[in-house]
């Protein structure tokens, strides 16, 4: 049957290197315990799985749900894209629950991820500044090479390798979104 | 596949180099909006709301993690034809838009600063009026290397009857973008495929061409040929006056 039929899993880190002014939490339902009404926009880095190349960042926001005191975290549902430089992009939209896995429907996307489907796995590692994604894509062609590597298993020291932090030319997509 | 889409860079548009920021202060909309008990009197420019925003607003949480075994569905062919449908976003200044939420509460465009808006839209040919948009732009980053903003665009195209198609995806005020189509209803059931964005004039008119899949054929109203896009454009008379044969069934507004 066609390519577009298979899934195709794709990894990626995002990081909040805290130098973006990001989060900024809206306290808008103007109450002392995170509440309905809040509103966090945000926009993170994002790196390839093994953590060896700068690919872009997140953008986005999350809409606080419910402060769920027993698990001791919150509900959000939040709609943001991933930028992938030249490639294009994906757009999700779903549940990040701040004290456990999610997975987030994956709305749409441009570029060479234009038509997209399937579903992406949100696992945080420290939160909220280290999160690794499991997307599981169908519907497009083959992801190029540069796209695809062995991840690295998260664990909370995970860091970008200092090249790609740095991103240089080697260690960066070409036009990575920034 | 059918459908290749080309990913050369677009040119920057040469937009008025005054441009935003003069226009976008002449936006914030001053009237406080009785809501649920909230006086939202606070969304002009010279704000006197006193955020509580604490610099570590988050606290930390000892987390675990459910293992969810997915399984996949099975998949259902999509048909695959692209159709393209052309569509004018207009801001005529009558629909109180755009909102610029100055949440930052910084003086520059920052992260926090939210911007719901609403505009007209008309067919391709700008001989019908067929609806409107209705969404919200994030800002993201200000670029001031290209004097514009990144936002996440969120928002729909209302076609009246005929049903509504969802978007998400960048807005740079600088360059063309595409956006996902994420969905729709009604003649846009099912739709999936991509969407370019081009800015005429910022923010009062842009041009989008739709690249949709999954849907059946659209109907001839909504396929006139386009009027290249270009500063001076203009909808027809009736269009703008919403005559009878110059606007769809039901047009929403």
């Amino acid at each position: 049957m066609a390519a577009s039929d298979k899934v195709q899993e794709l990894h990626v880190y995002e990081m909040n290197e805290r130098d973006r002014g990001s989060p900024a939490y809206l306290r808008l339902s103007q109450k002392p315990v995170n509440s309905l009404g809040d509103i966090v926009p945000f926009s993170n880095k994002i790196y390839r799985g093994d953590l060896e190349k700068r690919i872009g960042i997140t953008a986005g926001m999350c809409i606080l749900i419910e402060h769920k005191p027993e698990l001791k975290g919150d509900r959000y549902e939040a709609i943001f894209s991933f930028y992938f430089g030249d490639y294009g992009h994906i757009a999700v939209q779903g549940p990040y629950l701040t004290y456990q896995d999610s997975y987030l429907a994956i709305t749409g996307g441009s570029g060479i991820f234009e038509g997209v489907s399937g579903q992406v796995k949100l696992h945080q590692i420290v939160f909220p500044f280290k999160l690794f994604y499991t997307f599981y894509l169908k519907g497009i062609g083959e992801l190029p090479e540069e796209l695809l590597c062995k991840p690295v298993d998260p664990h909370p020291a995970v860091e970008a390798v200092p090249a790609a932090k740095a991103c240089e030319p080697h260690a960066a997509i070409a036009s990575f979104t920034n | 596949m059918a459908s290749t889409t080309s990913l050369k860079p677009i040119p920057s548009i040469n937009l008025p180099s005054q441009s935003h920021r003069a226009l976008a202060s002449n936006f914030s909309y001053s009237k406080p909006f009785p809501f649920h008990g909230l006086n939202l009197s606070w969304v002009t420019e010279t704000s006197s709301f006193t955020s509580s925003r604490s610099s570590n607003p988050f606290t930390t949480t000892a987390f675990f993690f459910n293992k969810f075994k997915q399984e996949a569905a099975p998949h259902t062919p999509k048909p695959t034809k692209v159709q393209e449908l052309h569509v004018y976003e207009m801001n005529e200044r009558d629909r109180s838009s755009p909102a610029v939420l100055k949440l930052s509460q910084k003086p520059v465009n920052s992260l926090g600063d939210l911007v719901p808006f609403t505009n007209k839209l008309y067919s391709g040919d700008l001989q019908k009026r067929v609806g409107i948009t209705a969404g919200l732009c994030v800002l993201i980053q200000h670029v001031p290397e290209k004097k514009g903003d990144r936002y996440e665009a969120i928002y729909s195209f209302y076609f009246g009857d005929y049903g509504h198609l969802s978007v998400q995806g960048p807005y740079l005020t600088y360059e063309d973008s595409y956006l996902a189509v994420t969905g729709g209803s009604g003649i846009f059931e099912g739709a999936y495929g991509q969407v370019k964005l081009h800015q005429i004039v910022f923010p009062m008119k842009l041009y989008y061409t739709f690249y949709l899949k999954g849907i059946g054929d659209l109907p001839a109203e909504l396929l006139g040929k386009p009027v290249p896009p270009s500063p001076a454009v203009e909808p027809s008379a009736a269009a703008k006056a919403t005559e009878p044969h110059g606007s769809i069934p039901n047009f929403t507004n």
